[in-house]
């Protein structure tokens, strides 16, 4: 099979990568970018820890080409925080103990985010779907629904919303 | 307590920003210049003898760096226990299940790597196979190892004594058999390993690990070199749950490879790897007979339980007893008698898993539940009269210290309305109660303490050292906390180096549940040590005794006049001047029964301390398709004291998915010819955020004499209690005592079914003696 020369736009920036017609879009990211941000977990699109956006929509980097990927907006998580500072979401997932072993947490984000950009006030059976596609085996789930729900309109009443200060 | 300013409350885990900024590194993530792929080649026979190994072809293959097998390996057999050793790196002679590793390559990239496999010629005699651990009990001449009779890896047996007496006076006696499928961590990260001699031929291997120390002892062994020469680096770890215990022969193997090629070696496990290689839950057969007096009291309890361990030892001598221990702990017994027999088939290995024995203890619950029953009792009250009390011995002679018990029991009683709503649900909805008790520690002979050093650094900020290891569950925060807490420092200002073991002192490791109480217990004395040198400077400066000074904000000062104080950062460096060491260590050693053995001698103290748990479940089942919703779990443990609430609510809730959702609904494993036909996570299937009920959490404090401010285990008497309250509210619902896990719904609908039948028979007898 014959090399060829890509560009992809990640994170706002354009890179050029020489890549295999059949590399997906995730190894290009982990092994030629050095973004190991997004996981590889199931390889076959069940887990979501690989979830990326491409034009604001989520999606499985272990399924998709890098080449499908040439003409789109690319966004890993390396992208969410701006520099230092971090995005709410990413601050409520701190915040509210969303976060234990950390390897699901890149593709919950990405889901989370995506879903936050269509629906700023999801309710909580909007985000239990929406991350419905994303697997978590440490924290079931309670704590990174409860960041979702509360990064984009922090309660009086919960005693872990930092942002209301 | 109240005086504490990190302890206790729900600070945020340090370790978090690195991780939603997708910084952390896992071992598959990591690149060391030069480094090659590494792939294990596995047996496709469940049983067979290994005649020949050609390599010529995979060594011959451009790109091809190193081939190695049984041959390398100098035969050297491992095992956790000395007389468990039975467990070899790469097959020399036979291969025992289909997966087990035969030989290893490392090549420049993966496709070179994976076409070299395909080059290994590997001649094979096949042997005849077993896969029902009944079967191969049964067999004197079809043996898997031949040293071990009947294929009896391990067998366990406790008597107190008086158990047949006991029965003789017994107003009630029941005797079940439950049983349970084998099942899998599934976790987020998939095995993975690297390794590399460094310049001064030192291995050092980065990979997943439940305790790094675990891992160095058996590579020093296998390598003939000392354990000063073994690093096992830290490294962000995605889950372990009782699965990355041990040595893992793909550690040994990509050493092995790192070695023959002189560069740094890389294997990341595939998802069925994961699932197959690694270790997998224990299936299980457990008889329990149980005599009662005319109260519910258990007067005797005869448990017998075959668990099919697959192809080696792994763990077996623990995970033959933990069903057992765990039983003996939450329930007081007259008398008791326990069988237990790890069988080795030709199947995957089985180790620790989260709720360990599931189909054990949700047998124990449900008998219980039928006694109750007959006894026209309720599942509370039945609980309450044998729930274990503090000051008890168990069965196996643990003093029990602190036990709340009672307290969970009444707590989530109350806030999930069982009382109200037990015998008064709808058909098909039903409500259920489990109650476990977990270990805080093993016996660990010389890896049953921990160290930690504290070094102070001019600007007054510490690095701290300790050999604990965090596979996701929040260790390295408890350890900051801690550690700022005792300093007066805030937790930014402590550096932590853990999980090393080129720095790290010696640590029982995170699966036995004791961190927070061996390893953070270390890192508390050490600060102690470490506050008191600096408050003998600061004393001096402020003309006070060091009895009265305190530290906090990054200050020392007089506890009854805080206006009087001085900067920790001028201590240091007054201290430094002054050629006064601002260093500390501190160290902490649990007082169990060094002679308490797994097999030879299973009494005496197993630990310090034990942790208790009540999860109460309500579920709808829904009777045409026999699936299961779940409407609320209420999950109540005693944690001796909460060091952080915000992190163990995360693990009550991960229990119950884990022990509950998964554990009771959907997670198993299906074989066909020992061949596991479901190890990716598209065909085993684990819960989801749609699936999950809502969870009220419920942290109950029995402040232990000997943990660290009072904490104990805390989270897995959930994923235990949560597995038996999700068996309980099931069987509650379709009013039929279920009996083998986990609850799918073929197994509820059969059970429906067979009821309707069993009714329409009464009715028609009914009928039939009316006329």
């Amino acid at each position: 099979m014959e090399k060829i020369e890509i560009t992809l736009n990640i994170n706002g920036k354009p890179h050029e990568v020489t890549i295999y017609p059949n590399d997906t879009l995730l190894d290009v990211l982990r092994d030629k970018l050095d973004l190991t941000g997004s996981k590889e977990s199931c390889g076959e699109g069940v887990c979501g820890s690989c979830t990326v956006h491409m034009d604001g929509k989520p999606v499985r980097a272990c399924l998709t080409l890098a080449m499908e990927a040439q003409d789109a907006e690319i966004k890993t998580v390396e992208g969410l925080a701006n520099g230092d500072e971090l995005s709410n979401l990413q601050q409520s997932f701190i915040d509210h103990g969303a976060v234990q072993c950390g390897f699901c947490t890149p593709g919950m984000l990405m889901s989370a985010d995506a879903l936050l950009r269509e629906n700023p006030k999801p309710d909580e059976k909007t985000i239990r779907k929406a991350l419905a596609g994303n697997i978590c085996r440490c924290t079931g789930y309670a704590k990174i629904v409860q960041a979702v729900a509360h990064a984009a309109q922090p309660q009086d009443n919960c005693c872990d919303c930092k942002s209301k200060e | 307590m109240s005086d504490h300013t990190l302890i206790g409350t729900r600070m945020p885990r340090v370790d978090s920003r690195a991780k939603v900024m997708g910084k952390a590194k896992y071992t598959a993530d990591l690149k060391l210049p030069g480094m090659l792929v590494g792939k294990i080649k596995r047996s496709p026979y469940a049983h067979a003898r290994i005649l020949n190994i050609d390599t010529s072809k995979a060594e011959a293959l451009p790109g091809v760096k190193a081939v190695v097998t049984g041959k390398d390996t100098e035969g050297v057999k491992w095992g956790v226990f000395p007389y468990t050793r039975d467990q070899q790196f790469i097959q020399v002679e036979k291969a025992r299940y289909i997966g087990d590793e035969v030989a290893g390559v490392a090549a420049m990239d993966e496709e070179t790597a994976l076409r070299a496999l395909d080059l290994i010629e590997v001649e094979y005699e096949e042997l005849p196979a077993i896969f029902d651990p009944m079967e191969a009990m049964a067999s004197d001449t079809e043996l898997i190892h031949e040293d071990f009779p009947n294929n009896i890896n391990i067998h366990v047996n406790i008597d107190t004594g008086n158990v047949e007496e006991n029965f003789e006076k017994a107003h009630y006696i029941r005797e079940d058999t439950f049983m349970a499928s084998e099942e899998s961590y599934f976790h987020a990260e998939p095995y993975a390993v690297v390794a590399r001699f460094d310049h001064e031929d030192c291995l050092e291997v980065w990979c997943p690990n439940a305790g790094p120390h675990m891992k160095s002892k058996p590579l020093s062994n296998s390598f003939k070199i000392p354990l000063h020469k073994v690093k096992i680096k830290k490294i962000a770890i995605g889950g372990a749950f009782g699965g990355r215990s041990e040595i893992c022969p793909a550690d040994y193997i990509c050493a092995l490879l790192a070695k023959k090629t002189g560069k740094p070696v890389k294997i990341v496990f595939t998802r069925e790897e994961n699932t197959i290689a690694t270790r997998q839950g224990h299936a299980m057969i457990t008889t329990h007979k149980t005599g009662v007096d005319r109260e519910g009291r258990v007067l005797a309890r005869e448990s017998t339980c075959y668990m099919d361990g697959g192809a080696y030892s792994s763990t077996g001598p623990i995970a033959t007893s933990v069903p057992f221990l765990s039983m003996e702990q939450a329930y007081r017994m007259e008398s008791v008698r326990y069988n237990g027999y790890r069988i080795y088939t030709n199947k995957p290995i089985r180790g620790m898993i989260r709720v360990h024995g599931r189909g054990f203890a949700c047998g124990v619950d449900t008998q219980l539940d039928m006694i109750a029953d007959h006894l026209g009792i309720d599942p509370v009250e039945i609980r309450l009269k044998n729930s274990r009390q503090p000051g008890d011995y168990t069965s196996t002679k643990s003093y029990v210290s602190s036990c709340a018990m009672d307290e969970t029991i009444h707590k989530a009683v109350e806030k999930s309305g069982f009382k109200e709503k037990w015998g008064k649900l709808p058909p098909f909805h039903g409500i259920g109660i489990g109650t476990n008790s977990v270990q805080t520690g093993f016996p660990m002979g010389i890896r049953g303490g921990s160290q930690s050093f504290i070094k102070f650094n001019e600007d007054g900020e510490a690095t701290v050292m300790s050999g604990v290891v965090d596979n996701g569950q929040g260790n390295e925060n408890m350890l900051v906390q801690i550690a700022a807490e005792e300093l007066g420092l805030l937790p930014e200002d402590i550096h932590l180096v853990n999980a090393d073991t080129e720095t790290t002192s010696s640590d029982p490791g995170s699966y036995s549940q004791v961190s927070t109480f061996v390893g953070g217990h270390a890192v508390k004395i050490a600060a102690e040590n470490c506050r008191e040198k600096l408050f003998k400077v600061a004393a001096k400066v402020l003309k006070v005794d060091p009895q009265e000074l305190a530290a906090k904000n990054r200050l020392i000062f007089v506890k009854d006049d805080p206006e009087k104080s001085i900067p920790i950062k001028k201590v240091v460096r007054i201290s430094l001047l002054n050629f006064t060491s601002v260093n500390a260590e501190g160290g902490y050693w649990p007082k169990v029964d060094m002679k308490r053995e797994w097999v030879k001698n299973p009494y005496g103290q197993m630990c310090e301390a034990f942790s208790f748990g009540t999860t109460i479940v309500e579920v709808k089942v829904d009777p045409v398709t026999g699936q299961v919703e779940v409407l609320e779990a209420t999950a109540a443990q005693d944690v001796g004291y909460a060091l952080n609430p915000l992190i163990l609510e995360g693990q009550f809730e991960g229990s119950v998915a884990m022990g509950g959702q998964g554990g009771m609904l959907t997670e198993y494993h299906e074989w066909m010819d020992g061949r596991c036909i479901n190890p990716t996570m598209l065909d085993y299937k684990v819960p989801l955020a749609c699936d999950m009920p809502r969870i009220n959490n419920i942290i109950v404090e029995s402040i232990d004499p000997k943990g660290p401010y009072g904490a104990k285990e805390a989270g897995m008497s959930i994923a235990m209690s949560a597995a038996q309250g999700y068996s309980g509210a099931v069987s509650n619902a379709i009013g039929v005592f279920l009996d083998s896990f986990p609850l799918t719904p073929d197994k509820i609908l059969a059970a429906i079914k067979e009821k309707q039948t069993r009714q329409l028979k009464q009715e028609n007898a009914d009928k039939t003696e009316g006329n």
